[in-house]
């Protein structure tokens, strides 16, 4: 498998990058850490003639406890003291993506637009065009639910779980100027899973915000997957919360990855049990009543319905975590 | 029992590094890839997307035209078969008149450059009738419409029929105090070597063709590129730089490399062929799918009196060693222990997937987990420990089985006595708490292969040639092939040994067919029984010339002298002595560069029925593992946390390499436990990237207790059996008896993923059958 080639350009403003997005409109990716893009180029999966670079644009640098980059690398997020102590649940899901390599050059914007995936999509052209193509490359219908409207491909970033349980929001920019919207709302839920965002062709995340009041808050992220480093999420929980010191809860997030097309979050759900205390049956119903939601589809290693069933688990389990866990 | 004093030697035995390593570790070391040739194209192949499927026409006059394309090649210009086992030739260089699997190469490019060869591809028209896809291999026993070759058995796609029958099964079941029952099934693995297959040819004005290829066994290359191409192999060059692991997916002549030598005759240019991993997946070779049904029958004393056993074993598209692994499903079920009656029914079955082949502990390893599964159940039925009940069972030393292998060296009860005592076995077995468990799995395989193929016992099976020149350095020729498991080095070490010379001295060269002298090659595990003897034989040539001449300085009798460390001296009389060097430059007077040569050879052995020969051996390896593992029993995910691995390989020549092997063949073993599968859509191969075949990462590895217990082998060099394969066997069982211990769940289906612990979890609970109070 090789590369095609592409044309490489490398703007050094944002600016710059913006206007180049509008003159290439539909012939371009943006280029982060290269670790998702460049092996679905080599499957020759949406091949586009030009790739746009973001390595040498500086307002998408920069890493704060109130603002981190979209290339901020995730290598370095890892190595962050003053992160992980601040916000353990997006610690541990920063340290869990990929392997160390991966994270060398991954990068914050690109895990949180990482391509959805499936086994019918990540693969070679070779291997699609044997089997007939699919929805979301080359292709008119879905092999894993036969269809000709929808993808049911997974959600696979390992970062917008926790961001999305923090009230994280993104900073935006294109060529009407630049924006700022809840992270859970970029995520296009009312999409047919090709289209997965919100964002306008051309736009641009330029970094994320994390609001002062997730601070404080106790957080963990738990992964499901075969292999304990290198695999994708199977699934991923992510809950944040305040609780007093009589145990009552003040404020509950609960997020979930790698189970359905976006991520989700469950507010009413959550919302439910703030003010009282989470008794250990408390945490089953609302475990449970997540697991009644999420509805995984055979694209994984995993079976679906344990997928399901681990939803249960995970989260019954990353509450109990995070409640132990050292406030942020 | 009086105790025997064991020769210790200076170097063997000791933790010998890789001669190579320096050059490895800092990417010197060179690949076939790693190679360039002047003018060199690079070709490429195109591969069938169908699984099954008629060629009518292929018409490649489009790929012709594009500038930049040298040749493009398709099957009908090498039409002839071959294939590893001479009896069994079914595969063809190029595909001809049909598509076996969804993989199977159509035709070959040579190109200027990757780009040019692959748009070449896809200007080839391949014009097909589709024909019926045969993915499972029950479909396949039978008459079918369209059988993938003509050779199947009466119109079916069945390869290989084995039906053996010792003794009296029946009497025996009927006489037993318990039965056990277990049937397995196991999906596909495949060996996931570093090293992607790559070849390079290249075609000479002197009539001659060159091939550098990235092979197991040089020598078998080299018949079959004789065979197809047409050309005497005298005038054909193997060369075998280094290789980046094969566990056997490199045994094989495989057809890229006649493609890659095709192309270069066809284009007068050096070509090279290197694949992706996806080309090797669909390469493959990999253990078979199999399906066993393994009936065992035990007296009240737990003795065994019959195995009954069944198997249906999934070859893919090919025949390749199928016919081998159709016995070996057999018989290396059987040993370590007594079997005094023994029926068995093997069937390999074409199917439209990639084929399969040799992978490590070839044949030996799905129905080893079912015996061993097996007998897990009979002690608890027989509520005996255990290790108890394998022990009762062990086959002598120096003893002959039903099906008249010949048993010499067995330190089978040692290598039990061992994983007791240091995995503190009966302070844990069934005492640990629920979720918690140890398990006992053991192993048996071949030192070596005693009837291998294209040899009669007439011919060696290895022959190593020394030359030493005044220079005082050991050139070392043979071609056994080092494929990362340290022959060069312990070839190195066994000349130095006898020799008595610093292991610098000692230069193994690359295997080269004009120069080294034929050894068949790594596989069956018998590289260190066998050129080990043999490299041993011609070291001793080399020393007795050597003493010759120091007996000639000396004025003393050859008889006398003795070698020490770069010395010969006076037995009794160390002060009386010569160098090393000076004894050469003496030998050296009447014949120049002094040579020697050692050939091993084995004897006949087995019985006179049909298959007789199949797993018989020069030497056996024998092994007892535990596996403790820890179960979360809400999610079904599982560490191993500890395995103790008692391993008989007779003397360890190279404790370094040996470690090496055991825990290498442990973290293969547990793959194809914990998640590795090749997994299929019908007949296409669903998850060909190491993305989605889960090869265990290096934190699911379990402490690792290496336990060397064995007495000398007493024909193996210096006391020495294999350590390649063998140690893989014995953890399957010993994971899967643990989970047992653990949860109470016997998993007969591999590997074990989370999913399939929680459902046996369920389904014990379901049935209102605790475990452990659980």
């Amino acid at each position: 498998m090789h590369l095609d080639p592409f044309e490489l350009h490398r703007p050094t403003s944002l600016d710059a990058t913006v206007r180049l997005a509008g003159d290439l409109a539909g012939r371009f990716d943006y280029l982060a850490g290269g670790t998702d893009l460049l092996p679905n180029y080599k499957m020759h999966l949406n091949l586009r003639p030009h790739l746009i670079a973001l390595d040498r644009v500086p307002e998408l640098r920069g890493r704060s406890l109130e603002r981190l980059g979209a290339m901020e690398r995730l290598a370095d997020l890892e190595r962050d003291p003053a992160l992980r102590a601040a916000f353990p649940g997006l610690a541990d899901a920063v340290s869990e993506v990929a392997t160390p390599l991966v994270r060398a050059s991954g990068t914050v914007g690109g895990n949180l637009l990482v391509e959805t995936r499936c086994f019918f999509f990540n693969q070679s052209y070779f291997w699609r065009a044997s089997l007939g193509f699919c929805l979301k490359a080359d292709g008119d219908r879905c092999h894993v639910v036969p269809q000709k409207e929808r993808c049911y491909a997974t959600f696979s970033g390992d970062l917008a779980p926790p961001l999305i349980a923090l009230d994280a929001e993104v900073e935006i920019a294109g060529a009407d100027g630049r924006r700022r919207i809840p992270l859970a709302a970029m995520y296009d839920a009312g999409g047919d899973g090709i289209r997965r965002t919100t964002l306008a062709p051309g736009e641009i995340v330029v970094a994320v915000h994390l609001p002062s009041a997730a601070r404080g808050l106790r957080s963990r992220y738990k992964k499901l997957r075969v292999r304990p480093s290198y695999d994708f999420p199977e699934l991923g929980v992510a809950v944040a919360g305040r609780w007093e010191d009589g145990g009552r809860v003040e404020r509950l997030r609960l997020a979930i990855g790698g189970a359905e097309t976006y991520p989700r979050r469950f507010d009413d759900l959550t919302s439910a049990l703030e003010g009282g205390t989470l008794s250990d049956e408390r945490v089953r119903a609302l475990a449970e009543a997540v697991g009644e939601r999420v509805r995984p589809v055979h694209n994984t290693f995993l079976l679906p319905d344990y997928r399901r069933r681990m939803v249960a688990v995970y989260v019954r389990r990353a509450l109990a975590e995070a409640r132990a866990g050292r406030a942020g | 029992m009086a105790s025997v004093e064991r020769p210790t030697y200076r170097l063997l035995g000791q933790r010998i590094p890789y001669v190579e390593g320096p050059l490895k570790v800092t990417g010197r070391a060179e690949y076939t890839d790693d190679l360039r040739r002047p003018g060199m194209l690079v070709a490429r192949l195109l591969r069938s997307p169908w699984p099954h499927a008629r060629l009518r026409s292929i018409d490649t006059t489009a790929a012709r035209a594009l500038p930049g394309v040298y040749a493009v090649l398709t099957g009908e210009r090498y039409p002839t078969p071959f294939g590893v086992l001479p009896i069994t030739h079914d595969e063809t260089a190029i595909a001809v008149g049909k598509a076996r699997y969804t993989g199977d190469i159509l035709a070959a490019v040579a190109a200027q450059d990757e780009r040019t060869a692959e748009a070449a591809l896809a200007l080839v028209r391949v014009d097909v009738e589709e024909l019926p896809e045969y993915s499972d291999p029950r479909t396949g026993i039978a008459r079918v419409a369209e059988p993938i070759h003509a050779r199947g058995l009466n119109g079916s796609n069945v390869q290989k029929e084995v039906v053996q029958d010792f003794g009296d099964v029946d009497a025996a079941f009927s006489q037993a105090a318990q039965t056990a029952r277990v049937r397995g099934t196991f999906a596909g693995v495949t060996h996931a070597f570093t090293e992607p297959m790559a070849t390079i040819a290249e075609s000479t004005p002197d009539g001659r063709l060159t091939v550098w290829s990235a092979t197991q066994v040089p020598h078998y290359l080299h018949r079959s590129l004789s065979e197809v191409l047409g050309i005497p192999m005298h005038r054909i060059r193997v060369i075998k730089p280094e290789v980046g692991g094969a566990f056997g997916g490199k045994s094989d002549p495989l057809p890229h490399e006649i493609v890659c030598a095709a192309l270069a005759i066809e284009t007068g240019r050096p070509v090279k062929l290197l694949f992706d991993r996806e080309d090797v997946f669909y390469t493959n070779h990999g253990r078979h799918p199999t399906q066993n049904d393994v009936r065992i029958a035990v007296d009240a004393d737990g003795r065994i009196l019959a195995y009954d056993i069944e198997a249906l074993i999934d070859g893919g598209a090919w025949s390749s060693f199928g016919t081998v692994t159709t016995y070996y499903n057999g018989v290396l079920s059987m040993g370590p222990y007594r079997v005094p009656n023994f029926r068995y029914h093997g069937r390999r079955v074409y199917t439209n997937r990639p084929p399969s082949g040799a992978m490590r502990a070839h044949g030996g390893t799905n129905i080893r987990y079912s015996v061993e599964v097996a007998l897990d159940l009979l002690a608890e039925q027989l509520g005996r420990d255990p290790f108890d009940l394998r022990a009762i069972n062990a086959l002598p030393p120096n003893s002959t089985t039903v099906n008249e292998f010949r048993i010499t060296s067995t330190s089978f009860l040692k290598c039990l006595a061992a994983a007791r005592e240091k995995s503190g076995w009966d302070a844990k077995f069934r005492r640990l708490p629920y979720g918690r468990g140890v398990g006992l799995g053991c192993g048996f395989y071949i030192s070596g292969s005693n009837s291998p193929i294209h040899f009669t016992p007439k011919m060696p099976q290895s022959t190593v040639h020394l030359k030493v020149d005044m220079d005082g350095g050991i050139a070392v020729h043979s071609m056994q092939a080092d494929i990362g498991q340290g022959s060069n080095t312990l070839l190195a070490a066994i000349v130095a040994e006898v020799l008595g010379v610093d292991l610098e001295r000692v230069h193994v060269q690359r295997v080269d067919s004009d120069v080294s002298p034929i050894d068949i090659g790594s596989y069956s595990s018998r590289v260190t029984f066998m050129m080990g003897n043999a490299a041993r034989s011609a070291a001793l040539d080399l020393r007795g010339q050597l003493i010759a001449a120091a007996a000639e300085l000396l004025g003393r009798p050859a008889e006398s002298i003795e070698t020490t460390h770069e010395r010969f001296q006076v037995r009794g009389a160390p002060e009386v002595g010569v160098s090393f060097a000076a004894a050469l430059e003496k030998a050296m007077e009447r014949v120049g560069a002094l040579t020697a040569t050692g050939a091993y050879s084995t004897t006949p052995k087995g019985g006179t029925f049909k298959g007789a020969r199949a797993g018989t051996a020069p030497a056996y390896s024998f092994a007892a593992y535990v596996a403790q593992v820890d179960v979360d029993v809400e999610t079904g995910e599982y560490h191993v946390e500890k395995i103790w691995a008692a391993f008989d390989c007779g003397r360890a020549l190279n404790r370094l390499a040996v470690e090496g092997q055991i825990e290498g063949s442990i973290h293969m073993g547990l793959g194809q436990v914990m998640g590795e599968s090749m997994n299929y859509r019908g007949a296409r191969l669903f998850n060909p990237s190491f993305l989605e075949y889960k090869i265990p990462t290096a934190d699911q590895m379990p402490e690792v207790e290496i336990l060397l217990v064995a007495e000398d082998d007493p024909e193996g060099p210096f006391g020495a059996k294999e350590a390649g394969e063998g140690p893989l066997i014995a953890t399957l069982p010993a994971v899967g008896n643990a989970l047992y211990d653990a949860i109470g769940v016997r998993f007969t289906e591999l590997p074990i993923t989370p999913d399939r612990v929680l459902r046996g979890i369920d389904r014990r609970r379901r049935e209102g059958r605790p475990w452990k109070g659980a």
